[in-house]
């Protein structure tokens, strides 16, 4: 049976938006950087940003993409709070194939960014050990309080029934 | 004083980047969820992995990016900027793995440096990047 159906082909060219809830903050950017073992002074230390030309500290740049900050619910029952389609497929693992992060300007802890997911594209493809998988491509975009582009992620997640 | 940035003269195609290594412990998972609001259970929750037979928690393979970029720029300096970083993933890590960052140059293309870059778990691959950075 395909997995590609009419129902699931309506879903395609859906939006999700996300208001900035507050400033990114120095405490967000610290912590990133804290859990990656990051000790680049240009995410912690003024001056050091300044002198490197930047206007104050910046976040390292995949920060806003990897974030769930722009989210304000309970966590589901995986805990987990942040952006998903809830496609009506049943009985599939969900696999990252990948992402594709384009930035436009460096992101300050003063920012205050909005999040619109748009669902692009669902494509159905053989697998190599027989029946179909499907192709979940999405692009997330953030915005500063100006509305001004500042980072795009393009998404794609592998629905893959199980056996 | 800052870190010198390199600059398009100073690279040459095929040079390689400084490997960057880490190991993944479980509270490196728990605090990389934490900074990132991901409270998944996949990254930290050890029955919860068990009842999808996985051998322990996974990492978040979003956490590949900023390890990647990380890479990029400790090699490239503080005024170097990523504007691209397209990654594919190859294969799950868990807690404890240790991860390996290597790269190289590719090409320079209208002013920027293109690095591919390799993220690997002693033989297994566990992802790729092709990165685009703007120097100065």
């Amino acid at each position: 049976m395909a997995l590609l159906s009419e129902e699931l082909k309506a879903w395609i060219g859906r939006e999700a938006h996300y208001p900035a809830r507050e400033e990114l903050g120095r405490a967000s950017i610290r912590y990133f950087a804290l859990a990656l073992g990051d000790d680049n002074p240009l995410y912690v230390d003024d001056g050091y940003a300044r002198e490197a030309g930047y206007p104050s500290l910046i976040a390292p740049p995949t920060l806003i993409c990897e974030t769930c900050q722009y989210a304000h619910r309970p966590p589901d029952e995986d805990g987990y709070i942040g952006h998903q389609w809830k496609l009506p497929v049943d009985n599939c693992r969900l696999i990252r194939a990948g992402n594709e992060y384009e930035f436009m300007r460096p992101v300050l802890p003063t920012d205050r960014i909005s999040v619109t997911w748009t669902l692009e594209d669902i494509i159905e493809r053989g697998r190599s050990g027989g029946g179909t998988q499907l192709f979940v491509s999405s692009v997330a975009r953030f915005r500063d309080a100006a509305g001004e582009l500042v980072a795009v992620n393009r998404e794609t997640i592998v629905y893959q029934p199980l056996a | 004083m800052i870190r010198p940035t390199k600059t398009l003269q100073d690279i040459l195609s095929g040079e390689k980047l400084p490997a960057l290594e880490h190991t993944f412990t479980l509270v490196d998972l728990v605090l990389y969820g934490a900074a990132t609001w991901d409270w998944n259970r996949m990254h930290y929750d050890i029955e919860h992995t068990k009842r999808l037979n996985l051998r322990a928690p996974v990492i978040d393979g979003q956490e590949f990016g900023a390890f990647f970029a990380r890479a990029a720029l400790e090699w490239a300096g503080p005024r170097a900027l990523v504007k691209r970083l397209a990654m594919r993933m190859k294969a799950m890590a868990f807690a404890g793995d240790t991860l390996r960052a290597e790269g190289e140059v590719e090409r320079i293309r209208d002013g920027a440096v293109v690095l591919t870059q390799r993220l690997t778990c002693g033989e297994r691959l566990v992802a790729e990047a092709t990165t685009e950075l703007r120097l100065p």
